[in-house]
């Protein structure tokens, strides 16, 4: 008896979560214009300088490993700040695509699809760049985090490109802030 | 009201069956026949064999084994059906895109090992709930499907739902009702198998998990066939003449920072 409470508890809470997911969905299809605003431009000169290895290098030399620990913990404290708005920029850009991919004109529609696709990547290496963030905040000394920070980046400039395809030029969304 | 061969009892086995097989064949004239061929078999083959399953019980001449027999067979067919249903489910949302569609069937793949496992240990630790091992043995089959089932749905709600990937209205709407079924019918199944009920308190068991597959189909027919509201909010913005004075730098220029910037964090 107590395997099929288990099961029944299992099965009532992904009822639960499929119809919530339903809910949320009609919700977003209401939701209609404004996604554009949402983007978070992000400050491409800040970002590379705290990724930057030599910064680090630098640091480790100048400070006390004590102090070292504590400056780039909070140095990659900051970098998982940009990379969860990098990850949100990316739903955006996902939502922002899968609007236009229902265009009439083809190259749009391509381009579109295209921009969901390089969203789609961002959203995944910010979500592993992350969790390798953390990971190197229990290790301080280690250089966990850059890599994939640098790999999930590489993909902005994708989704940048195909974004310049899809958006009027004389409005174009902003994903940097000091361009 | 609630027995088995009552007025209720023959709608709900007979009505959604028949739904079924009128959507297929609406479903047949349209496109859809090349872009879902999986649901349009599955739902061709569920109403035929659930038909065949309940003209089997009420003919008299047919014996309890042998409607057992063919309870068996119509549920292994109904459950590779629903698992390449799923994959085509799967493919439908996350094959356009590969930078999903890689990662996706990996994890995908890790998740259906993880449930069959589940699901074995779940089915070894089950109590015998007939003194027929046919009719035990259908019930575990039954829990080990749908447990395998609304756990693969649920892992492709998740995923989709965390990529804020939004799905076409027919693939939405086939998992939707899928899942929805998948889950009610687990829970009904794991008490059966596992609850020790008496014969007379399973009957309404049957009810349930019937009026859940009505309303599946109905939801079936709702997402295929009647027609989204047309919206014309559109978030890119209007191009040409009318879209007003140039704002910040072009797209070009944007670009070429983007990349600079890249290039230089590639290769520092």
């Amino acid at each position: 008896m107590t395997l099929a409470i288990i099961l029944v508890i299992s099965a009532a809470l992904a009822l639960v979560f499929i119809l919530g997911v339903t809910v949320s969905r009609s919700l977003q299809i209401s939701e209609g214009t404004g996604l554009a605003a949402r983007i978070q431009p992000i400050d491409v000169e800040a970002f590379r300088n705290l990724i930057d290895p030599a910064e680090d290098e630098y640091l480790r030399r100048r400070l006390p490993a004590s102090e070292f620990r504590l400056v780039r913990r909070q140095r990659l404290l900051a970098m998982a700040d940009y990379v969860k708005t990098a990850g949100k920029n990316a739903t955006v850009l996902v939502r922002m695509g899968q609007s236009a991919l229902a265009a009439g004109d083809v190259h749009t529609a391509e381009a579109a699809h295209r921009l969901v696709d390089n969203a789609l990547l961002l959203r995944r290496n910010s979500a592993l760049a992350l969790l390798r963030i953390y990971v190197a905040l229990a290790w301080p000394n280690s250089g966990l985090a850059a890599a994939p920070i640098l790999r999930g980046y590489e993909q902005l400039n994708g989704s940048a490109m195909l974004l310049g395809r899809l958006q009027n030029p004389a409005a174009p969304v902003r994903i940097s802030a000091t361009l | 009201m609630l027995q088995a061969h009552s007025i209720l009892w023959h709608y709900l086995w007979i009505a959604p069956n028949i739904l079924l097989l009128v959507l297929a064949l609406l479903l047949w004239r349209s496109h859809f026949r090349q872009r879902y061929p999986i649901f349009l078999a599955f739902a061709i083959v569920e109403g035929i064999e659930q038909l065949v399953v309940y003209a089997a019980d009420i003919i008299p001449s047919v014996a309890p084994g042998t409607w057992w027999l063919i309870f068996w067979v119509g549920l292994g067919i109904e459950g590779i059906l629903k698992f390449a249903l799923i994959g085509e489910i799967f493919a439908h949302l996350f094959n356009p895109y590969p930078s999903l569609a890689k990662p996706g069937k990996f994890l995908i793949r890790g998740c259906g090992i993880v449930l069959v496992l589940a699901a074995a240990v779940a089915a070894a630790y089950a109590p015998k709930d007939s003194f027929f091992g046919i009719v035990s043995g259908a019930h575990l089959l039954e829990q080990t499907i749908y447990l395998v089932e609304s756990g693969l749905l649920v892992f492709i709600f998740a995923f989709s739902g965390y990529f804020r990937l939004k799905p076409t209205r027919a693939a939405f709407g086939i998992a939707l009702g899928l899942g929805i079924s998948a889950c009610v019918h687990l829970a009904t199944w794991a008490v059966l198998a596992n609850g020790g009920l008496p014969t007379s308190r399973r009957g309404i068991f049957d009810f349930v998990n019937m009026a859940t597959y009505h309303v599946c189909v109905v939801i079936w027919f709702y997402y295929l066939l009647v027609s989204p509201k047309v919206s014309r909010k559109n978030t890119i913005p209007p191009k040409g003449p009318s879209a007003g004075p140039p704002i910040g730098p072009t797209p070009e220029e944007d670009l070429e920072v983007w990349n600079r910037e890249l290039e230089r964090l590639v290769h520092p």
